[in-house]
């Protein structure tokens, strides 16, 4: 696999791009306009391998000068040259740094770069690792530009900072062993173990969705795939994308029921600054419109979820945006 | 500090779950850090390869590798302990490491004379070291154990990483729902900080009411 991978990125200019050039072109000759699953041939259903296309990043919209008054914000980002990104370097599928090559890649990342080609041209980032709990102060700090890190718009977040979007929505689901026949929904989970990411949705959504249920807390996704298959918990709760990605690497484990949440991810961005979140805005519009929002979807998220990418969540639906 | 008050009890459970770990783990590396010290100064050539073979690992290894090690590496060799006690383990070994160099500075402190002067009155080694040698090797070293106990005390907050809602978990549950970074870890480090504060303040009470002065 990685050896594949490697070749393929190292060739990604010339290959991927005519390989992706070929599917637009098949994808228009079948009549399909965005909603439709990649006609990848040799790849039936499920399309991509992590790794969005150069074409769709050569294709990518660039701000006009009018969209870039002197002084703002994306003026500043445009005389700098690149755009700096509080992310993840350990998000399968949505920021996850490839050691081989060392660029960060997923959905989060790819849009992130494709926010700083349209503000400079160029799809140059410079990607701060920052952890869940500090989000908020380095966006007042203006530490980063944007935070691209499936920032959960909420209320008592958006006092804090500002939400430009959702670009994207998830939801939490429910996992548990192969050989669990117990436990179908979340409803099934009141009075269990239940292991969560620290730091994620599901550590608020769970009191509600399955009261009773006793909370187990590990750091990383792949320690939480751990404690499911050493039956510390009966069960892991997570983003349903990030589960199934999971199932798909461990045979042991399967995605039960459908989300029981809906999470609305944001970009996340300074409070004061009214004029940036209105141009990052236009911009979500004009790369939902123009498709290279579902050709990122389908390049990342797409390889692991089953039936084409979904429609884009509307501008401004979840509270706080 | 609206988002600090309102949370008070899952603070206050995390804050007494820190308090626990510290306290089952600075026993437990008081006992392996004296039972190692022994070891490292015992006549027996094997024991003391043991207890330097000891150090020596549990020193030059990261915390957090060895809690998730202990946590993820031992069920599949079909070991597992609950989360609490797992951590509550790995701590102790770990500072116990650390206390066993401690106590075995202060044992070199005692002159020769007095082990030689127990041995000539017919103690035995074990008789010697629990009469007259750890009675005045630990009284000199009663600062450095307490700063061990202060570091172990912020190295709980690393069993947050396998599941333990300690101190610093339950920081992170909070800020998680108010969004209040700095209002939260400003709480939860006072918390430290008070912790830490009195096992300062009993380290200097112990040391004013058992020194050696020399």
């Amino acid at each position: 696999m990685s050896i594949l991978k490697t070749s393929f990125t190292r060739r990604r200019s010339l290959a991927l791009g005519a390989t992706a050039v070929a599917v637009a072109l098949a994808a228009a000759g079948c009549g399909g306009d965005g909603g439709s699953a990649p006609a990848l041939p040799g790849n039936p259903g499920l399309g991509g391998d992590g790794v969005v296309a150069q074409s769709v990043y050569d294709a990518a919209p660039v701000a006009t000068d009018a969209d870039i008054p002197a002084g703002s914000t994306m003026d500043a980002i445009r005389k700098r040259g690149y755009l700096t990104v509080g992310g993840s370097l350990d998000a399968p599928l949505l920021s996850q740094q490839n050691p081989v090559t060392g660029t960060i890649e997923g959905f989060d990342a790819d849009m992130a770069k494709l926010l700083a080609k349209y503000i400079t041209g160029k799809p140059e980032v410079k990607t701060t690792t920052i952890g869940t709990q500090t989000r908020e102060a380095m966006l007042q700090a203006k530490s980063v530009d944007v935070v691209f890190q499936t920032y959960t718009i909420t209320p008592q977040r958006a006092t804090q900072i500002a939400f430009a979007g959702p670009y994207l929505t998830s939801g939490l689901a429910v996992a548990v062993r192969k050989d669990d026949t117990t436990i179908k929904s979340v409803k099934d989970l009141a009075g269990k173990t239940v292991i969560v990411g620290a730091n994620t949705p599901a550590v608020t959504a769970l009191p509600s969705a399955a009261p009773g249920s006793k909370q187990v807390a590990f750091g990383t996704d792949p320690q939480a795939v751990q404690a499911l298959l050493q039956n510390r918990g009966e069960a892991y709760v997570q983003d349903f994308t990030l589960l199934a990605s999971n199932a798909k690497a461990n045979p042991g484990m399967k995605v039960v029921g459908e989300p029981f949440t809906t999470e609305s991810y944001g970009i996340g961005l300074n409070r004061d600054d009214a004029q940036f979140k209105e141009f990052i805005n236009n911009w979500l519009k004009k790369i939902q419109a123009d498709g290279t929002w579902a050709k990122v979807w389908e390049g990342t998220l797409g390889s692991v979820v089953e039936g084409g990418a979904p429609t884009p969540p509307a501008l401004g639906s979840a509270d706080g945006s | 500090m609206d988002a600090l008050t309102a949370h008070l009890s899952e603070l206050g459970h995390g804050l007494v779950t820190t308090v626990e770990l510290t306290v089952v783990t600075t026993v437990g590396a008081m006992l392996l850090g004296i039972i190692v010290a022994t070891l490292r100064i015992a006549p027996v050539p094997l024991l003391r390869a043991i207890g330097t073979a000891y150090v020596e690992v549990l020193q030059n290894l990261p915390l957090l590798a060895l809690l998730v090690l202990f946590v993820f590496a031992l069920p599949t060799i079909g070991i597992s302990f609950p989360l609490f006690t797992s951590a509550a383990i790995v701590i102790a070994a770990y500072e116990g490491a650390y206390l066993a160099e401690a106590i075995r500075a202060g044992i070199n402190t005692v002159g020769v004379g007095q082990a030689e002067a127990a041995r000539a009155i017919g103690l035995t080694f074990g008789q010697s070291l629990r009469h007259v040698i750890l009675p005045q090797g630990l009284r000199a070293v009663i600062q450095p154990i307490g700063n061990i106990c202060i570091a172990l005390l912020m190295n709980t907050s690393l069993a947050a990483a396998v599941g333990v809602v300690e101190l610093t978990q339950a920081a992170n549950n909070v800020n998680l729902l108010e969004a209040q970074p700095i209002a939260v870890f400003t709480g939860a480090g006072l918390a430290y900080m008070l912790l830490a504060l009195i096992i300062g303040q009993v380290t200097g009470l112990l040391e004013r009411r058992l020194a050696i002065v020399r």
